[in-house]
């Protein structure tokens, strides 16, 4: 007897509503569909009548998790506008606070996956470490989530010896609790019942659903924004891009740990280089006109922002492609064959950030009932034949 | 006279209001050791220590509105939680604490009542099925359905762990295998393995992580109890905390050597190895993550029903020793 | 797979003081540079206005009371401060006008007692004032 469930919009397994509809047997899913939309707040809208400044406690607010990560993008790509280099201390400042909000959001995810999984201790113990992460962010740019510790020219806020220090003291103590965690995760007969074998997604379909993130590296496609294009202080630090081959949860899970231990490696590195100098260079209030895509590596996969701008202080355009946008045609293959008791394990593996992909461009076809592949090939097109089409002043060419 | 006082245990003690109070205690006293085990304070504020908070999250339950979904069978939908209740209550009344003195056996006290025991306990799972079946919910449904595929994997394990004791004792009565052990405390040891997987078995029994599955939160809402509120969702809630009491005080009964010492020690001696028991469960709870329906059907019949098994072999091949 | 890997872990924990901090009977400190709500010194602004362009909120609103006597009010809308702190930065006065403290408990029944306002004369830049870039500094008159 075949009959469908609605997960979402409004569910327990769900942080924000976003509409699943599974066809089920029994209790084997037979066939799944994703609606957007519920969370549509009109964000490309409102940037384009804010000025530069503005718009980074905009693109901010695109995500709680993630905030650093959208409006680092932005202001790589209007300080590639503006034609700005930030001074070397500053871009430090503003890369060790990236992967502090790694370490933060991939700790808050673990956590989730237990409590999906049933594994509350696990969910309390991960949590609370995690306040370790809030705190140091907290010290250095004085607020918990929404750091804005970003300007357009640079950092507003600088770094003492004491809070390198404690910096440093608090990685350490991550370190030993981030193995501890590995250790549980692959060895509790119960949790790793539930995530092994789950959720599968071979390489080859990573590469043709245009996954991202950590969901397409546990299927041994080893791609890091941060490796292939080095932005900004990538290039000089010391590190590894973290796979995983088994294709499945636990394949995601033993990739956000390593990814959460190469942070660590990061982390300390920077603190112990920071360079001296000046944090901030002043920023023009008008940019002149031109286009930019910025990429940047968000804990969830690809985070891409497009800009343009036609020489006043407002943007013409903001487009904005979140990384669980690219995963999405992703998930539903992977729920595909799956139990309904993996529903929420499967889902939570991509690490959702559902208010991130919230942007209603192509999506419309997907209310037609048609599957979102053909979607992801229809913003394909479209991309591709907007820059045969555009003029080639904005190149996307990281002078960093 | 006799109808006064059997009136009087039937509602104070070992009545409902017994049961109401020592269960909310045994919820409060598991989500503390749950909660500092995770850590965390557990209930703080709600009276010393946060003692009163099942209570009051009980009265807050009977306040709120009680919703009757319009496709659902009215009758059968309002009466379930009543008949759980009913019945858990019953099974408490079995317990061997207020029956001393086995020469002059109460009405609670009778040769095989170990047996109606277990099937007391039996059937709260029904009323959930029956509950979620006349919900008419797809997530109500889905959560029914797991009740039952779950009662075919720890029922029968369940059953040949508790009976083993008994077997051991010679006798089908409460009673007189709490007896029969505090006489011979020794021979507790060898019901050891028959306790973990009696332990394992009742955490199924009440759908308590690692097998709440049909109340799984964040898979199917609120499972059978999606569409329950207000009062009946109440009295849903204390069957559970009833049923934990009356498990409970069955593996002690049967497994610790019950409540020697008449009326005031016997009930002295309820209380620690209860909530010693409580304390086992917990610690199961807080250990383990939930696992898939499938996986509860195979872990019963590959690891629980063999180890029970062997556990009966063992008594039996004792029992002819001793004899 | 080890059984109940957990286990030591977690009874070690029966044992340790709880992590929760029991707000709001123990409250916990709030860092040196914490991000609380803006307030105005007004004998230091000048009325550049560069506070109300930038704030992404649209919670500064400085209205001229008085053209004559250069008497300008500033109300702060707490209600839809987001806290960001970009006022500050953006303040061009040495030392600012505009500053921000660690008050964060901030709750109210009605949203309209959150706003805040103060009734100035425009400050006189001084001209040994260092970075200045505004072109507010008339003469007074």
């Amino acid at each position: 007897m075949s009959f469908q469930i609605p997960i979402g919009p409004q569910h327990p397994a769900l942080k924000e509503p976003i509409s699943l509809r599974m066809t089920v047997e029994g209790e084997v899913i037979t066939g799944a569909d994703i609606r957007l939309g519920y969370n549509h707040r009109g964000i490309e809208k409102l940037a384009e009548e804010r000025n530069w400044t503005q718009i980074i406690y905009l693109v901010e607010r695109i995500c709680g998790i993630c905030s650093h990560s959208h409006a680092t993008c932005y202001v790589q790509g209007v300080e590639k506008l503006m034609e700005l280099v930030p001074p070397r201390r500053g871009m430090y400042i503003r890369y060790l606070v990236a992967e502090l909000e790694r370490v933060h959001s991939h700790l808050l995810w673990l956590g989730v996956a237990g409590h999906e999984a049933g594994f509350d201790s696990f969910f309390m113990y991960t949590w609370r470490d995690r306040e370790i992460v809030m705190d140091l962010l907290e010290m250095i740019s004085g607020n918990r989530v929404h750091y804005a510790i970003n300007t357009i020219g640079g950092v507003r806020r600088d770094i003492d010896e004491g809070q390198k220090a404690k910096i440093l003291e608090g990685v350490a103590i991550l370190k030993k609790r981030s193995e501890y965690y590995f250790h549980i995760g692959a060895s509790e007969p119960s949790f790793v019942g539930r995530i092994a074998g789950v959720g599968m997604l071979s390489k080859e379909q990573a590469i043709a659903l245009c996954a991202v993130g950590p969901t397409a590296r546990a299927s041994g496609w080893d791609r890091d924004v941060r490796k292939e294009d080095p932005y900004a202080v990538y290039d000089e630090l010391d590190f590894e891009v973290a796979t995983a081959d088994s294709c499945d949860v636990l394949g995601r899970v033993v990739v956000r740990v390593k990814e959460l231990l190469e942070s660590y490696k990061m982390i300390e590195q920077m603190v112990k280089g920071l360079p001296d100098g000046d944090i901030v260079v002043k920023a023009p209030r008008k940019a002149k006109a031109g286009e930019v895509v910025s990429r940047y590596e968000a804990p969830r996969g690809e985070n891409i922002h497009y800009i343009k701008a036609n020489g006043t202080d407002k943007p013409e355009r903001l487009k904005v492609r979140a990384p669980t946008l690219g995963n999405y045609p992703a998930t539903l293959v992977m729920l595909n064959k799956g139990f309904i008791a993996d529903i929420p394990l499967i889902f939570a593996a991509i690490d959702p950030c559902i208010c991130c992909a919230e942007r209603a461009v192509t999506l419309v076809s997907a209310r037609s009932g048609e599957e979102s592949v053909v979607t992801m090939g229809d913003l394909r097109r479209q991309a591709l034949a907007r820059s045969k089409n555009a003029p080639v002043k904005g190149n996307a060419v990281w002078p960093f | 006279m006799a109808v006064l006082r059997t009136l009087l245990y039937l509602v104070v003690y070992p009545g409902i209001i017994f049961l109401f109070a020592y269960s909310t205690f045994c919820e409060w006293f598991d989500r503390k050791i749950y909660a500092r085990l995770q850590n965390r304070m557990g209930p703080t504020h709600t009276g010393r220590f946060g003692l009163l908070q099942p209570i009051a999250d009980f009265f807050k339950l009977l306040a709120k509105e009680d919703v009757v979904p319009e496709a659902a069978d009215k009758r059968l939908f309002s009466v379930l939680p009543a008949i759980g209740l009913a019945v858990v209550s019953t099974a408490g009344l079995l317990l061997p604490v207020w029956n001393f003195d086995l020469a002059v056996p109460g009405w609670t006290s009778f040769p095989g009542d170990i047996i109606v025991m277990l099937y007391l306990l039996s059937l709260p799972t029904l009323v959930l099925f029956l509950a979620a079946w006349s919900s008419t919910n797809i997530f109500s449904t889905i959560g029914g359905a797991r009740v039952l595929t779950m009662l075919f994997g720890y029922e029968v394990p369940l059953f040949l762990a508790v009976l083993s004791p008994a077997i051991l004792a010679g006798s089908w009565r409460l009673a007189e295998i709490a007896a029969f052990y505090q006489h011979r405390p020794l021979l507790l040891l060898v019901n050891l393995l028959g306790f973990f997987v009696a332990l394992i078995a009742v955490q199924a029994k009440l759908e308590r992580t690692p097998f709440d599955i049909p109340d799984a939160e964040t898979e199917i809402v609120g499972g059978t109890f999606t569409e329950y509120s207000g009062k009946k969702l109440a009295l849903f809630r204390l069957t559970f905390d009833i049923e934990l009491v009356v498990a409970s005080g069955l593996l002690a009964a049967v497994f610790l050597g019950g409540f020697p010492g008449g009326a005031v020690l016997g009930f002295i001696q309820f209380v620690p190895k209860t909530l010693f028991v409580v304390f086992l469960l917990s610690l199961i709870r807080a250990l383990t993550a939930r696992i898939r329906v499938d996986q509860v059907i195979s872990f019963a019949w590959k690891v629980l029903t063999p180890l029970a098994v062997l556990q009966l072999l063992a008594t039996i091949l004792l029992k002819g020793f001793l004899t | 797979m080890r059984i109940a890997a957990f286990l030591p872990e977690l009874l070690r924990h029966l044992f340790k003081k709880p992590a929760t901090v029991d707000y709001p009977f123990k409250k916990l400190e709030v860092p040196k540079d914490f991000r609380g709500t803006p307030y105005l010194r007004p004998e230091l602004c000048i009325v550049c206005r560069a506070c109300e362009r930038d704030c992404p909120a649209e919670s500064i609103e400085i209205t001229a009371v008085n053209e004559a006597e250069k008497r300008f009010r500033m109300v702060i809308h707490n209600d839809r401060c987001i806290h960001c702190a970009q006022c500050v930065d953006s303040c061009p006065t040495t030392p600012k006008a505009m500053q921000i403290d660690s008050l964060y408990e901030l709750a109210a029944d009605d949203r309209h007692k959150l706003k805040k306002d103060w009734v100035y004369v425009r400050a006189v830049m001084k001209p040994k004032a260092p970075a200045a870039p505004t072109a507010s500094s008339e003469p007074t008159a």
